[in-house]
């Protein structure tokens, strides 16, 4: 299994989706610090409420910074995975690896495990990058318990799409799944952003009922925009801010956090991404190449 | 036969299309190279997915060496080399071979010194160095040859192993195949080049439409005992019907292009030629030895027919439905 982990390794270090990804990440980083210097230098208008605002700049570049990595680091998983078994099998290279004496379970977790942990140390490298930027321009959390959850959070998703797109690549085409998890992930982020923007408007309460209903089903389906929702909610304290102000309605366009998702959210998504696994494991087990 | 390498009983895969293939019922002996022939989408390659575990059948069984097909035991007697492959291109003809030997388990020590034979025996030498992606398809295909062969295993099988080869590039795989059969390797070999099949294999199976139509030993399936050829001297074409309707064969003129050039010296009516006579048993041949003679014609030479196997092939297939690659 070692080998296929080094193998998954290796064609992700050597493909152009990787570096692409790393040229995204170095013009986003250098696009964010700019954004981020303006944001922080606007604060502090008012002494009275410097403190606050402090904290609402540091948040909206945190949000922002977020809103953007998940995006990127969506992008590397999807992009670097999503031919991973179909596509080979159709030129026939799974063919001839899978005739070696390797257990089939054994290739499916070796490939499984090779793109989540490159994904999850990519995703510590870009979330130390959005900190340290924001921790530059603005006050953020300094707690390193909540960066611990709030990380364990933001990676949560690297596995979430590994095992999707995995589990696609079993059920379509190379060019499917691609098509589909693009689809998927959209459709999150489209119910995500619903949601953001939902929760700092005034809206009747049926309406906003109806959305919370069509966007808690998109969630069910695709949870990494919930999942990065928390991991702001977490981050920035937001259950014990929650008292003293509306930090939706405080945050500048739209980036705000909208309604977390609670823990047992959470729970599900892990339970989601285990019966996923494992219907894509059973699936590659029984395919016919 | 010897040990029985692959022992195949009443192997059946179906789609839902049709497709697939249906009590196949193989056995090949260890150190045998057996030729697997059919036109496209019969189920050549169905069937050899099955062997190397990459299809589960529908039913039936099949062993290698006594293992089930499938099993890891069985794998660790599998070398195989795909059909319309290719490989991780990012990686290094190196790089490719050892994925696999590591894939097979074996020794780190022994892995450095097999690459590099390997490499050279199938002829890619120190382009192993380069990317994948600045390989041609030859240069793939021997690199597939190498991969197949990387655990030294004692079961190849070959689906189309030279059809993105150059002539020189063809013979040479020819000839390393050759040396592995020599080495005592059971090859199994799925081939559209007959000739390939027709210079390897000791036997022949015939894949159509998913079942077997026809199998057997090649020297068998090349002669065919029901035709034999006549050298004649001396021959008068008026000869012919008495020679049919003395003898009560069936005989006819045969064109021999090799011969043309003889006849054309000599005297017309006074020819040499070759004449091909469909017979029953072989005391035929005796009789029309006589009949000739007889006649004041000099005979030169008396052979069986030896077919081509692509003769062979489109004999058997021609007239059947094919299922075709749609």
């Amino acid at each position: 299994m070692t080998t296929v982990i080094g193998m998954t390794w290796k064609e992700l270090m050597r493909k152009k989706v990787v570096m692409m990804t790393l040229i995204m990440t170095v013009l986003f980083i250098i696009v964010f610090s700019f954004i981020a210097r303006i944001l922080g230098e606007s604060s502090g208008i008012d002494p009275s409420q410097q403190l606050v605002m402090q904290f609402i700049n540091g948040a909206s570049i945190l949000t922002l910074g977020f809103f953007f990595g998940s995006f990127i680091l969506a992008f590397l998983i999807i992009f670097s995975s999503f031919s991973s078994i179909s596509g080979e099998a159709e030129i026939s290279m799974m063919q001839s690896m899978l005739t070696r004496p390797i257990q089939r379970w054994k290739w499916y977790l070796g490939r499984w495990l090779g793109y989540t942990l490159f994904g999850i140390v990519y995703a510590l490298v870009l979330y130390i990058a959005i900190v340290a930027v924001a921790n530059t321009y603005a006050t953020v959390p300094q707690s390193l318990v909540l960066h611990i959850q709030s990380f364990l959070l933001f990676a949560l998703t690297v596995p979430l799409l590994v095992t999707v797109t995995l589990l696609g690549a079993t059920l379509f085409s190379a060019l499917g799944n691609g098509v589909f998890m693009t689809m998927l992930y959209g459709a999150g982020w489209l119910g995500g952003m619903v949601e953001k923007l939902s929760a700092g408007a005034d809206m009747k309460p049926e309406m906003a009922r109806s959305l919370y209903n069509i966007t808690g089903m998109i969630s069910l389906v695709m949870p990494a925009d919930a999942i990065q929702r928390k991991m702001l909610a977490v981050m920035l304290n937001v259950d014990q801010l929650a008292g003293m102000f509306n930090i939706d309605q405080q945050m500048r366009g739209g980036m705000g956090i909208g309604q977390a998702p609670s823990a047992t959210f959470i729970f599900y998504a892990g339970i989601y991404t285990v019966i996923l696994f494992f219907w894509g494991m059973r699936r590659f087990y029984k395919k016919d190449f | 036969m010897n040990t029985v390498a692959i022992d195949i009983q009443q192997l059946t895969k179906e789609y839902d299309n049709g497709r697939g293939c249906r009590n196949v019922t193989i056995s090949v002996g260890k150190g045998e190279a057996f030729g697997f022939l059919g036109p496209n989408g019969a189920g050549k390659s169905t069937l050899v997915k099955m062997l190397v575990g990459l299809t589960a059948p529908t039913s039936g069984r099949a062993t290698l060496f006594g293992e089930p097909i499938g099993s890891l035991a069985a794998k660790q007697h599998v070398g195989y080399l795909p059909e319309l492959y290719r490989y991780q291109e990012w990686l290094t003809g190196e790089e490719v071979v050892r994925l696999h030997s590591r894939l097979c388990g074996m020794d780190q020590s022994t892995i450095k010194p097999r690459i590099k034979q390997l490499l050279d025996q199938v002829g890619i030498g120190k382009r192993g160095i380069d990317r994948v992606k600045h390989y041609s398809k030859g240069m793939q295909q021997r690199l597939g040859m190498a991969c197949a062969l990387v655990n030294d295993p004692p079961i190849l099988f070959l689906d189309e192993p030279s059809s993105a080869l150059d002539p020189i590039g063809r013979s040479e795989v020819r000839e390393l195949l050759k040396n592995l059969k020599n080495e005592g390797k059971t090859i199994f070999l799925n081939s559209h080049l007959l000739e390939e099949v027709e210079s390897l294999c000791e036997r022949i199976a015939l894949l159509n439409n998913g079942q077997i139509l026809r199998h057997g030993q090649v020297s068998q399936v090349l002669y065919t005992q029901t035709k034999w050829r006549f050298k004649v001297g001396g021959f008068t074409p008026e000869i012919l019907p008495w020679l049919s309707e003395t003898s009560g064969i069936a005989i006819k003129r045969y064109m021999n292009p090799s011969i043309s050039s003889a006849t054309s010296v000599l005297p017309v009516g006074q020819e040499t030629v070759w004449l091909e006579a469909t017979i029953d048993n072989e005391e035929q041949i005796g009789w029309l030895n006589t009949l000739i003679v007889n006649q004041g014609m000099t005979l030169y030479n008396v052979e069986p027919v030896k077919e081509r196997l692509e003769e062979w092939f489109m004999d058997a297939v021609s007239g059947l439905s094919h299922r075709g690659e749609q």
